[in-house]
């Protein structure tokens, strides 16, 4: 936060800060120019909410404790806010701040942010239409998506759908489905090559081929031989 | 006005002479600092509270600790912290030093550190001040705790730090915390068979991943249940954990039978230990294959 001295037209600089009171600061802020100053003061509150941050306005003057702040926040360590619970009391009564504000708006609509929602017209009457995709899936591939298991069939859906409106395309088919795992499919391995895949675990062995055919993929290589598994080794080197 | 008022910030050069973005800057430099001696840390989460994520980081790291790692337990799970009482630590403190928190040693040399070393057997999280029970004071509040748990605990040299994430899924803090941790290796996640688990691990997968958070792979607790007097072993749920791994294009990481004997050893806070138990064998066999995981790179380079 900075402040400007409009009839400077320069930043304030900030000078110092005092505690007038439990729960309070006072920030003094001057004009490098005409010298005016001014003071900010908090209540209890803001100033609670500028310590939740870990910093000290104006910089430290020794090195912070080991948690400092969750020492010195947690109720029953440290001293007493009698003060600041006075200080709540005689401008909210009994109620904390944050319930009163919440109260009242549940009170009226049941929910704070249904207004908000209303307006942006997310609310129940437009549920519906959100289920709608956007895409035109071709049979086979809607054939394909009814197999999944029906409790991941939504992310396997919104995974092709992210796929293919980032591709441009209008029409889920069973290649974009394909695409859409990364997976190349159609590169074939040769012999030697498949063979010495076999050198990495079973437990990574899929992360390996699926590397080495992207890195096949990248070349435009039309498939997967011992040149390409020496260039997928070489880089896999320079990583260590 | 508001346009001279642009004109003049145009003309004018930021100066941080209240010292707050330095310190922020210095807050973030001790955290990286903090964690240079770790090699590899993970964060073990679930959308979903009740799977086991406790038992399963707590079990992780006792395996790390059998196969001779040295290990730490992050437990950030700020309002319901359980990893000292299933390691039996309950009643412990951080020794406070010039240079940091040490935190309290627990089975198998595992290093803990969690807020339950700062509360009284069953006392909640409260804190001072009006703005207590503010969401958005709390929310802001509990992630500098958790930047003072991750920038403050002397861990020294680790072989591995495994944090427990508090449960949570899209809009909630588990993959905003994971975002604290410099250098993260990845993400552990938890689920049981169960489809509602499911459901809602998925949006945390997918949560974690938008934040550019590597998911490791699944551990499936709760498989099965294991009888402890003839031995057989159960099908809890209906769900297919193997079909939502192949779905999300993420590894089975093992399966964990809930098995009463372990899980009652780590509720009493005397827990099984012995690498020989059947079920605690299959936690060695996780760790492997994370450690596999984390090594990828070099093992396609020495391997392939």
């Amino acid at each position: 936060m900075k402040f400007v001295c409009m009839k400077c037209e320069t930043y304030m600089n900030f000078e110092k800060v005092e505690k007038p009171g439990e729960g309070s600061l006072g920030v003094f802020f001057g004009c490098p120019s005409c010298g005016a100053r001014f003071t900010m003061v908090t209540n209890p509150g803001e100033t609670q909410m500028v310590s939740s941050l870990g910093v000290q306005l104006g910089g430290r003057t020794a090195a912070a404790e080991p948690f400092e702040m969750t020492r010195s926040g947690l109720r029953g360590e440290g001293p007493g806010q009698a003060e600041m619970a006075n200080y709540l009391k005689e401008h909210y009564g009994d109620k904390p701040v944050s319930t009163t504000a919440t109260e009242s708006s549940e009170k009226k609509s049941g929910c704070p942010f249904s207004a908000v929602v209303a307006q942006m017209g997310l609310g129940s009457s437009s549920e519906a239409g959100a289920t709608l995709s956007e895409f035109v899936w071709s049979p086979d591939a809607l054939d394909r998506l009814e197999k999944t298991p029906s409790f991941v069939r939504p992310m396997v859906k919104g995974t092709i759908e992210a796929y293919a409106r980032k591709q441009g395309y209008t029409k889920i088919t069973l290649q974009v489905m394909d695409d859409s795992k990364n997976t190349p499919a159609g590169i074939p391995w040769a012999a030697a090559a498949e063979k010495r895949l076999e050198n990495i675990p079973d437990f990574i062995r899929p992360m390996a081929r699926k590397e080495i055919e992207r890195i096949a993929l990248e070349r435009g290589a039309p498939q997967i031989t011992e040149a390409i598994m020496e260039e997928a080794k070489t880089k896999f080197m320079n990583f260590m | 006005m508001s346009q001279d008022l642009k004109d003049i910030l145009g003309r004018l050069k930021y100066t941080d002479d209240a010292k707050v973005v330095q310190q922020i800057t210095e807050q973030m430099k001790a955290v990286k600092n903090r964690m240079a001696g770790i090699r590899h840390k993970f964060v073990v989460m679930s959308g979903k509270g009740g799977v086991g994520k406790s038992m399963t980081t707590v079990n992780l790291a006792l395996a790390f600790a059998r196969q001779g790692d040295q290990v730490g337990v992050l437990d950030v799970d700020l309002n319901g912290p359980c990893v000292p009482k299933m390691l039996g630590m309950r009643g412990r403190r951080f020794a406070m030093t010039a240079d940091g928190a040490m935190p309290p040693v627990g089975p198998l040399g595992v290093k803990v550190g969690s807020m339950d070393f700062f509360l009284e057997e069953l006392a909640p999280v409260q804190w001072k001040g009006p703005m207590d029970l503010s969401p958005v004071w709390l929310g802001l509040t509990e992630m500098n705790v958790i930047r003072e748990f991750i920038a403050d605990i002397v861990w020294g040299k680790l072989d591995y730090l495994l944090t427990d994430l508090p449960p949570g899924a899209a809009a909630d803090k588990p993959p905003v915390i994971a975002g604290f941790i410099p250098d993260l290796d990845g993400a552990i996640v938890v689920t049981t068979p169960s489809e509602i688990a499911s459901d809602v691990v998925q949006k945390s997968i997918a949560y974690a991943r938008d934040l550019g958070i590597k998911v490791l792979g699944i551990v499936e607790n709760m498989s099965q249940y294991l009888c402890p007097h003839c031995g057989v072993e159960s099908e809890l749920f209906d769900g297919d954990t193997e079909a939502l791994c192949q779905a999300l294009d993420l590894p089975l990481l093992g399966r964990i039978p809930f098995d009463r004997t372990l899980a009652r050893s780590f509720d009493k806070g005397m827990p099984l230990l012995d690498g020989d138990y059947a079920t605690l064998k299959r936690y060695d066999e996780i760790v492997t294959r994370i450690k596999a995981l984390v090594d990828y790179k070099k093992i396609m380079a020495r391997q392939l």
